[in-house]
């Protein structure tokens, strides 16, 4: 596996750059702004850029739209966003660029350090990695939009296993996070998929989609 | 500042209530001087007269566009000279010409005027001056308390966030390393939990000043955000050609936030349309709905929004009619 790294701050750039070292994943390159995210990306043809949304010179948005830009010239790029708040808009860009490979984490993420190298290979094998507060978002705009029945007719364990489907994670993640079985979360996974009469995809990146279509189809960005 | 209320009912009452019936009473009083003769052309003394009150009218009009204030009376003194001493040169020359008596009211009025900043009390004069100068201290420190609001917030970004993060890693590489001894682990990673909470609250601080796509996108992109977000049916129409001061973009973002939360809450169901739009120096919003109109214009929401945009000597107006739907409408000063 092949990572870019853009982060500005060299503080967690190195941090990051040790932190994935010490996991097997190598970083072949790393930038510190947006016109450096898309010369590594040209030289070095990663599977993944991991990208700060605050980059220099403007310290707005400059990262989503580099890590946009250098998708649209490289289609395979898997993106993982890290960024220090969730902002609706954006990652709503970002699940427009498209459905493979595509990771929204709040920064502060990288201090669990097993769920967030999940993350990092999940999304780079083309997988998908959303924050819990991005997920949160999507079923809150989703419950603003008045269309609650479908959503109020779930379980508490299956509201739960719905957000970490939404997550992206992994049924042995989910039973990882949740303290139960393996067998305890499939029953979980269907009963959320029938009571919300999605059909059901035994592929994980699937499910995944389904479920996000489902929460973005009204209200969300 | 503009006073848009009184332009509009101005403009109407000129156009229609006077020009109208005034062109059919001229053309009628033509047609009978025609059918009687064609002699001395007296219909042209009803013209004169219908003209003075219209002259009047566009003259207060004028000057009522010039800034409040002493700028104002004076402008409308000038004004109002200038139609009368255009009224007597009319006469003159409709009178059949002769002694240009029209030049003592003419001097008269000009002295008048040239006499009016020198007699005007030193004390109001200064007065005057002083406002002015409040006017003009008091929105450049509004506007540097903003950009120095969006500052801290950068900063908070780049510095005591970045190190919190990069805190939190380091601990979180620690507790993994500390896997063969369980009681080091558990309060490592207590230390990183702590570390955490801190990260969010720093981030709450900063939204709250203003939020991120506001600062990175602008106003239009913002209000877009809201209304995508909004669970009424809202249509923006907007656009500006250039981003504006910070401390309007935020005064201008929280009016259309409080109002579409309003819409929400107490017009369930409601179509509602968010307008931007810049006239000369100044931003227009506007928020209407469609919903039970009737709202309690004194709720705290609203008077909280009044105080925002009149600190920066804008004006914030509700109209709310029973069964027609609510307006807000705002104007901020842009410059």
């Amino acid at each position: 596996m092949r990572v870019v790294v853009v982060e500005d701050s060299a503080l967690l750039r190195e941090g990051i750059v040790a932190l994935l070292a010490e996991n097997g994943i190598e970083v072949v390159a790393h930038a510190e702004d947006g016109p450096g995210l898309l010369r590594i990306v040209d030289g070095h043809k990663p599977d993944l850029a991991i990208c700060d949304v605050r980059l220099p010179p403007t310290f707005t948005d400059e990262g989503i739209r580099a890590a946009l830009e250098a998708r649209r010239r490289h289609p395979g790029l898997a993106i993982l966003i890290l960024s220090a708040y969730v902002e609706p808009v954006y990652t709503g860009e970002l699940l427009a660029a498209g459905d493979s490979g595509i990771g929204y984490l709040l920064k502060e993420r990288v201090s669990e350090v097993r769920t967030f190298v999940d993350s990092v290979k999940r999304v780079a094998a083309g997988g998908t990695a959303l924050d819990r507060e991005v997920v949160s978002t999507l079923i809150a705009d989703r419950n603003r939009s008045g269309n609650r029945a479908e959503l109020e007719a779930l379980t508490p364990r299956e509201r739960e296993t719905l957000e970490l489907i939404a997550q992206g994670r992994t049924n042995a993640a989910i039973a990882r996070e949740m303290v139960v079985t393996l067998g305890a979360v499939e029953k979980h996974v269907s009963n959320v998929f029938a009571k919300l009469e999605l059909p059901a995809g035994e592929d994980d990146h699937r499910r995944v989609l389904a479920v996000l279509a489902f929460l973005r189809a009204t209200g969300g960005q | 500042m503009t006073d848009y209320g009184h332009d509009i009912d101005l403009r109407s009452v000129v156009r229609g209530a006077a020009f109208a019936p005034s062109l059919v009473l001229l053309t009628a009083l033509i047609v009978i001087w025609a059918a009687t003769g064609a002699g001395y052309f007296w219909p042209m003394w009803v013209a004169l007269g219908l003209a003075i009150p219209t002259g009047l009218w566009l003259a207060v009009r004028w000057a009522w566009r010039r800034p409040r204030g002493a700028t104002r009376r004076y402008a409308m003194q000038a004004s109002i000279s200038v139609v009368l001493v255009v009224t007597a040169v009319l006469v003159w020359a409709m009178s059949g010409g002769g002694f240009f008596w029209p030049v003592f009211p003419f001097v008269g009025l000009s002295v008048a005027l040239a006499l009016n900043p020198v007699f005007l009390r030193p004390g109001q004069r200064k007065l005057q001056n002083r406002v002015d100068e409040l006017t003009r201290t008091r929105s450049g420190a509004l506007n540097v308390q903003a950009s120095e609001l969006r500052r801290i917030e950068r900063d908070l970004h780049d510095g005591a966030q970045a190190r919190l993060v990069a805190l939190s890693m380091q601990l979180g590489r620690a507790e993994e390393r500390l896997a063969d001894h369980p009681d080091s682990a558990a309060l490592v990673r207590q230390a990183r939990e702590e570390a955490t909470a801190a990260i969010r609250e720093l981030r709450d601080l900063a939204r709250g000043i203003a939020p991120p796509v506001l600062a990175d996108r602008g106003l239009v992109a913002a209000v877009e955000a809201l209304a995508g977000r909004s669970t009424a049916n809202v249509e923006v129409v907007g656009h500006l050609a250039h981003r504006l001061p910070p401390v309007v973009e935020t005064a201008a973002y929280f009016v259309v936030a409080e109002s579409l939360t309003n819409v929400v809450k107490h017009a369930p169901g409601a179509r509602a349309r968010v307008t931007l739009s810049q006239d000369g120096a100044m931003l227009v919003v506007e928020v209407a709905d469609n919903g039970p109109g009737g709202a309690d214009v004194t709720a705290s929401g609203l008077t909280g929004l009044k105080q925002r945009v009149e600190a920066l000597d804008g004006r914030l107006e509700v109209h709310s009619v029973a069964r027609e739907g609510t307006v807000v409408w705002a104007v901020l000063p842009c410059e």
